[in-house]
Formats: C-alpha cells, sequence, structure tokens
C-alpha cells in the first residue's frame, strides 16, 4: 500500500511535468541572469493562471485556488497571528541587559525594513537574513541567541514585518561582487535539483506542481513565496519562520533536511526574494 | 527478500532515472517485470537483477560480515552527506543495523546495511543526474 501511494505521487508530478522548457541558458555564472529568470518565472505564471493578478501571488495558495481562499479570508479577519506581533514589538522595545536594544542594531530603527532581506553581505561573503540579524543582535549585546524556527524569533520577525507591510521588494544582487551571484545560482539550482528518496524538487511541487493536488495538498506559486513570512500556520497552530518551513519541505521529499540558517537555506530564501520582486511584503501571514 | 530494498528499487522508476542511460532503463524494467535474480540480456550481453548491495549482502551472516558491509555503507552515507543529498531514513537505518549486530542477528544486520548503502548509492547518482539536468526544468 505504502509503495502504491509512493508511486502515485511520482507519476502525479511526472504527470505534471509536460509544462517545462529545455533551458539553453542560466545554468552556470556566464549564463546565468537573474533579471530574466524573474521576468520568465512571472510569464510562466501568466499562462498558466491567467486570471491571478501578479500582486495576488503575495497570498500564496490563495492566489490560485479559489475554494480554500474564502475559507482564508474568513480566517484573516481575526488574524492569528495577532498576539505575535504585538509580542513581538514587545520584544523589540525591550531593552537588552546592557541598555541597548533591536533598534540599535537595523537601519532606520528596524522599522519598515523587512523587504530589504535578505541581502548579500560582501565583508562577509555572504547572505544575511532577517533572523540572523536579529539573533546576531542578540548576541553583541550579550544576549543568548534564540532557537530559529519559532518562539521569540518569529515574533520579532512578524513585528518587523508588520512594520514593513506594503514595502515593495527589490533585493539586489551587486554586481561588483561576482560571489553574490553564485549565491543566487546556487539557490535556483536547490530550488530545482530533485533530491531525497521521493526524487522531488522544489520545482516539482511548487512550479508544475502548482495547485495541482499532491496527496491531501495543493503546493503554492513559488512567485511570492517568502514575502509573509513569517507564518502563523494552523497546522503548526502558532507562527514559524521561512526557514523552518524550508526544513519541513525539504524533508518532504524524504531528504534529511537542512537546518534552518544554514548556508543552502539562505542562498534559497535570496533566489527567492528576488524572484519576489516587485511583489509587496506582507508578513506576518496567515496559512492553513 | 528485504521489504525495504523492493521499495527502494520501485522508487528508481521516479521520472528522474527515466532519462539516464540505457541499461539503466533496461536494468530497472526487467527489475520491475520480474523481481530479482533474474537475467535479461543488454546489447548481446547477460545480466541479473541484482543490485550490486544485494549481492553484497548475500554473504555467510556473520559478525565480521555484517560489521564490513555496515562499514562500508556508514562511509557510503557520509559521502551522500557531504554532497547534500542525503536520504531521511538513512541514518535510522544505519542504527537499526548496528543494533542487530549487537543483538547477534547478522542477516537482519546484512539487508538493513544493504538497504541503507543503496540508499546513499541513489542520492549520489541523484546528485550527479541533478548537477547535468537540473537547468532542464528552469521555465525560460
Ligand atoms: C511534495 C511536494 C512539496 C515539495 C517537494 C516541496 N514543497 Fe513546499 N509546500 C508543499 C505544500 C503542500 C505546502 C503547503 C501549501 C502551500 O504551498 O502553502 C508547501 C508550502 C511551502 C511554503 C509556504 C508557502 C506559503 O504560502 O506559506 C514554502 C515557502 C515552500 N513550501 C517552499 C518549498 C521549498 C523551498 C521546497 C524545496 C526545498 C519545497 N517547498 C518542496 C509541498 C511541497
Amino acid at each position: 500500500m505504502k509503495i502504491i501511494r509512493k508511486l502515485a505521487l511520482g507519476f502525479a508530478v511526472a504527470a505534471a511535468t509536460h509544462i517545462t522548457y529545455a533551458a539553453d541558458t542560466g545554468f552556470d555564472m556566464q549564463t546565468v541572469d537573474p533579471e530574466a529568470d524573474r521576468i520568465a518565472l512571472q510569464n510562466y505564471y501568466k499562462s498558466r493562471f491567467p486570471n491571478t493578478e501578479f500582486a495576488d501571488y503575495v497570498n500564496g495558495i490563495y492566489s490560485v485556488d479559489a475554494d480554500s481562499r474564502e475559507q482564508w479570508v474568513e480566517l484573516e479577519e481575526f488574524p492569528p497571528y495577532e498576539f505575535d506581533v504585538e509580542k513581538g514589538e514587545e520584544l523589540f522595545n525591550t531593552a537588552f541587559a546592557n541598555g541597548k536594544g533591536y533598534a540599535d542594531c537595523f537601519e532606520n530603527g528596524g522599522i519598515g525594513i523587512r523587504h530589504k532581506y535578505p541581502y548579500w553581505n560582501k565583508e562577509e561573503g555572504t547572505v544575511k537574513t532577517l533572523e540572523q540579524e536579529i539573533n546576531e543582535c542578540r548576541v553583541k549585546n550579550g544576549e543568548e541567541a534564540f532557537k530559529w524556527g519559532k518562539g521569540p524569533i518569529a515574533q520579532v520577525s512578524a513585528y518587523m514585518a508588520w512594520t514593513s507591510r506594503d514595502k515593495v521588494f527589490d533585493i539586489q544582487i551587486p554586481a561588483d561582487d561576482p560571489r553574490a551571484k553564485a549565491a543566487y545560482l546556487e539557490g535556483k539550482k536547490f530550488f530545482y535539483s530533485k533530491r531525497g528518496q521521493l526524487n522531488l524538487s522544489c520545482a516539482n511541487c511548487h512550479l508544475q506542481g502548482s495547485n495541482i493536488r499532491i496527496r491531501a495538498d495543493l503546493p503554492s506559486p513559488q512567485l511570492g513565496h517568502v514575502t509573509h513570512f513569517p507564518v502563523f500556520r494552523s497546522k503548526w497552530g502558532e507562527l514559524g519562520t521561512l526557514h523552518r518551513r524550508y526544513s519541513g519541505c525539504h524533508k518532504d521529499s524524504r531528504s534529511n533536511p537542512l537546518k534552518p540558517q544554514a548556508e543552502e537555506f539562505r542562498n534559497l530564501e535570496y533566489f527567492q526574494s528576488y524572484m519576489s520582486n516587485g511583489l509587496v511584503a506582507n508578513g506576518p501571514g496567515a496559512r492553513k | 527478500m528485504n521489504k525495504g530494498l523492493i521499495i527502494a528499487a520501485v522508487l528508481a522508476l521516479a521520472p528522474t532515472f527515466a532519462a539516464a542511460e540505457s541499461f539503466k532503463d533496461a536494468f530497472e524494467m526487467n527489475r520491475a517485470m520480474y523481481g530479482k535474480n533474474h537475467t535479461f540480456t543488454w546489447q548481446g550481453k547477460q545480466y541479473t537483477t541484482m543490485h550490486e548491495e544485494e549481492a553484497e549482502a548475500a554473504v555467510k551472516a556473520t559478525k565480521a560480515n555484517a560489521e564490513a558491509l555496515l562499514a562500508k555503507a556508514k562511509a557510503k552515507n557520509a559521502e551522500v552527506a557531504k554532497l547534500g543529498y542525503e536520504w531521511k531514513l538513512t541514518r535510522g537505518i544505519l542504527t537499526n543495523a548496528q543494533t542487530a549486530i549487537d543483538k547477534g542477528e547478522y542477516r537482519k544486520a546484512l539487508n538493513l546495511a544493504a538497504q541503507a548503502k543503496y540508499h546513499a548509492r541513489m542520492g549520489i547518482q541523484q546528485y550527479h543526474y541533478a548537477q547535468a539536468n537540473w537547468y532542464l526544468a528552469v521555465p525560460q
């Protein structure tokens, strides 16, 4: 029975792969062109879901599945993340033991900057995420780092996202440091590579498989994937970060999942956020 | 026959592998249709539908043999982990193989070690396949 179910999954995904194209560019440092990738992805979705407005992709699966959208609109009337935003604000404004606070660590006192993450940090030669810098701020000021994934880190992140609502993502890949483009390329590659015992890529579910039933679930389009994080997921019954979701989805291919904030995940976030350029930050979000 | 191996063998038929070289296609098709220990002909030569690991597990069930295969499986899994393609269940299977050895259940240990090594080997293949083909799924 187990075998049959797995095979059925494999074939469902195989059936959905008819809408792929053979790429002749974009697979190495010479040919990769993030802006061309972004436009190609938008065009892909334009033809796939002609009735969905570009701006609506910030709403994940609800941008393409009318049935679940109704329930979600109801859910958003009393947003389940409200408490977390309040808690996050409180945490954000509580001084550390040394008298400093989060506002001292971030540009503009940490207000309205969510959409600038992740970004390429030339000095450190790596992609930096918001959660990473929240914890670095703590450690620098003599506090213990929060656990990644959920709880206070997600709450602080939620408050910071809340203050950034409607700001437009405009992730940069600086041309003066080829390592930035390499990080983007690594993220892109991660997204499209099949892995795990089920031999599935992120793209199998979130590109070809967008809004196609896979077991009991409808995967969302990858366009707009990152805009609303952190997210209150009914299934979790709590708020969680993007990398918590990445770990869960990575495991869904039956891979041994990476840990939140692993370099691979940060590169993946860099790629996915670049793909969401032009969309607004709308975190925190609510999902099933 | 070890159930885990059957599952893994069946899974190897998933879309990625269908595009691989034709000996693999012939092997997988024969394996799927006739199970293990079936003889088939490919380009004029005869082959059997045994996975490498099944042959390795088909030895006398002794402690030394079980330990040797487990060591090989662990090494393979370390190799695939380094490539970032470790499968989810493999470490647990390796632990169970060690437990079986500790209990003197060498046949069971051999089968588990074979299964883990198969997972790792498939993960390595997946990695190489992805390196060469990942971009084919990117919309242009
Ligand atoms: C087996 C199919 C499957 C695979 C493989 C998979 N996902 Fe998912 N993913 C889902 C489903 C189902 C959901 C929940 C419905 C949805 O998309 O919101 C989800 C949710 C998500 C979300 C949250 C979307 C939102 O609107 O809140 C993100 C982000 C995500 N996945 C990213 C990934 C990434 C990155 C990978 C590759 C590492 C991946 N997924 C692999 C099925 C999959």
